[in-house]
């Protein structure tokens, strides 16, 4: 079985953590908010969405609670701890630099 | 903080995992029920809708299994599920368990036992206050750094006051006295010590105090202090005994306190009774007076922060100074430091490194044993196993799954292993020999039950890694359909036959090691000492020195006992000497002179062994005469003094020299400037060790150099517990109040002297044993296993008419090919490794041919047989239900 390899692993984790930065949401909505934001480009498989956001969960990163939700029914909302939005700056500095090198190399190859 | 939340977390979610698994399986559903309410939403009817939800979703029981792998629930519950059903799977093949287990227990039990040996003997710290401060000292010639002797009372005493690098310094000595007025007369064994011992090794005294620095001077009153040992079996633990007077010799010493039986210095040394300072004994006090003796050992405790080389430098330059101030007697003398921990292990290490390293390639053979057994199940495993993987468990979990049956196997493994070494340690203890120190500590404790159990988990990681790796399959597909009959077998198949080979080649060194052992054990044996031990007693005499102060009255005593035991039926070939070959007490070594030749320059010097002896002792012994005459009763005190030399003496200092004649200058301290004409010479006699060569000797009549006893041997055909019978009866006529000791068979007293040899050839022969049972386990399962997934080729084959020992040429071809080159890659490493045990081996060397080349054809006799068994087994196959099988 073909393994999401480490870099889209973290671009996953970042993605989740930046999308929940903005408010907290149940699993579905996070689904369908990166699927948006992406333009379908960086459709996730939907399945592997929630073992990433069980990892983010034991890590510290991020906590959920069941709460009513916008679809009708108590959803299990998930938004970042203290310690995730340390993480999620971590996160967006180390890919600032990722894809500004990334540029560079690209602009003068 | 943050791990501490971790771990809440995680024994949080394994507690409630239920209710985490209902709250997941209730996410996914709102999930799934979105996708499908977004797909209704564009058209699609509800089946179809929910058909493209659940494909979008991917596989839920996968997404799960991920979910709480990313939770961490799972490394805990699925440890304990998995050791649950590796029992439940274990306890489904009772046999291979068996086997399994029972080898495994074998490869730790015999490493725990060894390592319980090495832990009392090297690595438990010494019973004294920081040992690693502890050196001991000797004197030795600046020419032969390695002739190591005492210290004289004069010199120690000089180091001790002058010296800036010890904080302090004690010598001792010991010797034998007889305790008399508390029951029967017994020896007891005495230290004779300077009061600083006690201190310097933090002695606490049970009751009563140690020996003071004022009982060390001159002229002090004799005092001696007990041990618990000789207090409670002779003094009925009377406490009251301090401040009593015990009769030591014929002499009264004060008791002035008693030691706890642990204490003994050295502590390897035989159990000690009694404390006294060495000027207060009979033989030794005298002795202090005289620089030329160096009777003492010195052990001094280096001050903080002073290192060995620095303390051995700081004695260098106080030692060159005593060589110039006492010429005299110290001229071309040094000091030697050493480390006292080093000095009391030093020689045993080696043996037991071997030995350990032995142990280690054991239980290398049985993971690999079992790694194979482990290898052939999984791969009739491997649909249980794709299933698994089809259903969702990744194959990191199925290798955890796999481990842990391995763990569970190790452990169980490791207990019996455990129980096996504690009762290999209660039986062996009685079979080790003596001089493996603190032999008596040896027991399995915590260090060595935490190295049983690490050795357990290492060996579940190398024979349950290859197998839980290859049982995993990469292609799933193939493993469905084939049912796991073809596939992975390849790869099995190559490990398995390099399993087999790395067996042979352990088996192969292990064996060329445990041979050349043997053999050399075999040489030692067979070799001859120079005399004939057989039907020969010895007993041990020894006179109290106060009663018996007179030269003359030693002399008159052996007189009288060996015309009294001479006189009695069947003990005519009675007599005396000191020391006998092989003694206990070691042998006398003195510098001689040849009169007549040039002096020797200075700092040089020739040196003999010495034995006094009664007339007949050559007779009794069988040592032959080369030359000249025996002694007779004619060489008496008052003619003119003799010696006898053996042929080592007169090769090496008369060569081609008759030294019948000639006069030599040598003898027992207060004679030894005595010149005694040479009279005869004798065969050469083996007296330090039986591996070791015959040295030069020197003897002398019994009558002109008596000692205070000595040893009696007598050549009988009467039993031996009639000849002691006898000799206690003759000695008791002469004196009651004489002990007679260590009565034995000349041979036993022989073999002790072998002991060491004896007990580790015994060790690695039954290591070599296990090794070989191993290796032939390991090949014949290889082939038993190849041969039967191969039983339809074979049967086609045969179908198509093979003759019988075409198949059986296949068979036992394989397992030859697999034997040979075992051997091959074995014979190197052994070549490689047996040069470590050179230095252990007697009269063969460590790549001797006829060794190799008889271990080589015994493991490939062994090796073919075991294969043997499957390939009869095939050629038993009806080609008919062969072909059918598959």
């Amino acid at each position: 079985m073909p393994k999401p390899s480490d870099l889209l692993q973290g671009t996953l984790d970042l993605l989740i953590l930046k999308t929940i930065a903005r408010k907290p949401l149940h699993g579905w909505g996070i689904a369908k908010r990166i699927q948006a934001l992406s333009g379908d480009a960086l459709s996730v498989g939907q399945g592997s969405l929630y073992p990433a956001l069980h990892r983010l969960e034991n890590q510290g990163w991020i906590c959920a609670k069941w709460q009513d939700s916008d679809l009708g029914r108590p959803a299990k909302v998930y938004s970042l701890t203290s310690e995730g939005r340390k993480q999620l700056e971590r996160e967006l500095k180390s890919w600032n630099r990722l894809s500004s090198a990334v540029q560079l190399l690209i602009q003068s190859a | 903080m943050r791990i501490f939340r971790i771990i809440q977390r995680r024994v949080h979610s394994v507690l409630r995992r239920s209710r985490a698994d209902a709250e997941l399986q209730r996410e996914i559903e709102i999930h799934i029920h979105e996708l499908t309410r977004q797909a209704i939403a564009e058209g699609m009817s509800e089946a179809e809708a929910r058909a493209r939800a659940f494909r979008e979703f991917g596989a839920i029981e996968r997404t799960k299994e991920e979910c709480r792998d990313a939770r961490g629930v799972n490394r805990v519950q699925d440890f304990t599920q998995d050791l649950r059903y590796g029992f439940r799977i274990l306890r489904k093949s009772p046999g291979f368990s068996a086997v399994a287990v029972l080898t495994l227990a074998l490869g730790i039990g015999v490493n725990t036992a060894m390592f319980s040996i090495v832990d009392a003997v090297l690595l438990r710290s010494l019973p004294y206050r920081d040992p690693n401060q502890l050196a001991l000292m000797f004197n030795v010639p600046l020419k032969r750094p390695d002739a190591l002797a005492g210290i004289s009372y004069r010199d120690f005493t000089e180091y001790r006051s002058h010296n800036r690098v010890f904080s302090e310094m004690a010598g001792n000595t010991f010797h034998d006295l007889t305790l008399t007025g508390a029951g029967e007369p017994l020896i007891v064994n005495t230290a004779d010590v300077t009061p600083e011992i006690f201190p310097l090794l933090n002695a606490k005294p049970l009751a009563g105090r140690t020996l003071l620095p004022e009982d060390g001077k001159q002229g002090a009153a004799a005092v001696a202090v007990v041990s618990e040992n000789l207090w409670r079996s002779r003094f009925g633990s009377n406490p009251a005994l301090i401040g009593q007077s015990i009769v030591l010799d014929m002499r009264p010493f004060t008791v002035v306190g008693i030691l706890p039986a642990a204490f003994r210095y050295p502590e390897g040394a035989p159990q000690q009774d009694v404390w006294i300072s060495v000027l207060q004994d009979p033989l030794f006090g005298p002795l202090t007076s005289q620089p030329r003796v160096r009777l003492l050992g010195v052990i001094g405790r280096l001050k903080p922060g002073i290192s060995l080389t620095k303390a051995q430098a700081g004695m260098n330059t106080l030692s060159a100074r005593l060589a110039k101030e006492f010429s005299a007697e110290d001229s071309g003398l040094t000091i030697r430091i050493e480390s006292y921990r080093e000095a009391v292990v030093g020689n045993v290490k080696s043996v037991l490194l071997i030995l350990l390293s032995a142990v280690g390639l054991l239980l290398l053979m049985a993971c690999a044993n079992i790694a194979n057994l482990l290898l052939s199940k999984a791969t009739s495993r491997e649909r249980e196993i794709a299933m698994r993987i089809a259903l969702g468990a990744s194959r990191a979990r199925i290798v955890r799954q796999l481990l842990a049956e391995s763990v569970l196997l190790a452990l169980l493994g490791g207990l019996a292993g455990v129980l096996l070494a504690c009762s290999a340690v209660w039986t062996l203890q009685p079979f080790l020999p003596s001089d493996l120190t603190r032999i008596s500590s040896i027991h399995v404790g915590g260090p060595v039950l935490a190295f049983a159990l690490s050795l357990s988990f290492a060996a579940a990681l190398a024979f349950g890694l290859a197998p839980a790796l290859l049982a995993a399959p990469s292609n799933l597909q193939t493993s469905m359909r084939e049912g796991g009959e073809r596939t992975g077998q390849r790869g099995g198949q190559h490990v398995r036959s390099f399993l087999a080979i790395g067996e042979i080649s352990l088996a192969m060194v292990l064996l060329v090691a445990g041979g050349l052992l043997i053999r050399s054990l075999a040489l030692v044996t067979s070799v001859n000492p120079g005399f004939d031990p057989r039907n020969v007693t010895e007993a041990e005499v020894s006179l109290p020195q106060f009663q018996y102060s007179k030269p003359r009255q030693w002399t008159a005593f052996s007189g009288e006992l060996m015309a009294r035991l001479q006189a009695q039926p069947g003990l005519h070939d009675s007599a005396m000497a000191a020391p006998l070959p092989m003694d206990r007490q070691g042998q006398a070594t003195f510098e001689f002179s040849i009169v007549g030749n040039a002096p020797l320059p200075r700092g040089k010097s020739t040196t003999a062994n010495y034995s006094t002896v009664s007339p007949d002792y050559f007779h009794v012994m069988r040592i032959p005469l080369l030359r000249g005459r025996f002694f007779s009763r004619q060489d008496s005190p008052s003619n003119p003094k003799v010696a006898i030399i053996s042929e080592t003496l007169a090769r090496r200092y008369f060569p081609n020299q008759n030294p019948i004649g000639r006069e030599m200058r040598f003898g027992f301290p207060p004679d030894s400037n005595v010149s005694r004409e040479i009279v005869g010479v004798v065969g050469d006699v083996r007296d330090v060790a039986l591996s070791q060569k015959p040295g030069p000797i020197m003897y002398v009549p019994f009558a002109q150099a008596p000692l205070y006893g000595g040893e009696v041997v007598v050549r009988s055909s009467l039993s031996t517990s009639s000849v002691a019978a006898a000799i206690r009866q003759q000695v008791h006529s002469i004196d009651k109040a004489l002990p007679v000791t260590d009565v034995e068979p000349f041979p036993n007293a022989l073999g002790q002297s072998i002991s060491r040899e004896r007990f580790r050839t015994f060790l690695l022969g039954s290591f070599s044993a296990m090794a070989l049972v191993l290796a032939a386990l390991g090949i014949f399962g290889v082939v038993s296993y190849s041969t039967s997934q191969r039983t339809r080729e074979i049967g086609i084959r045969v179908a198509l008419g093979a003759h019988p020992r075409d198949v059986l040429r296949l068979i036992l071809g394989q397992g030859a090919k697999l034997a040979l080159l075992g051997l091959g890659i074995g014979a190197v490493f052994a070549l490689l490794l047996t040069r470590f045990m050179a230095s252990q081996l007697y009269g063969v060397s460590a790549t001797d041919p006829l060794t190799f080349g008889a271990v080589a054809f015994i493991l490939f006799g062994v090796s073919v047989t075991a294969c043997y068994i499957p390939a009869r087994r095939a050629l038993r196959v009806d080609p008919i239900v062969a072909l059918r099988c598959q």
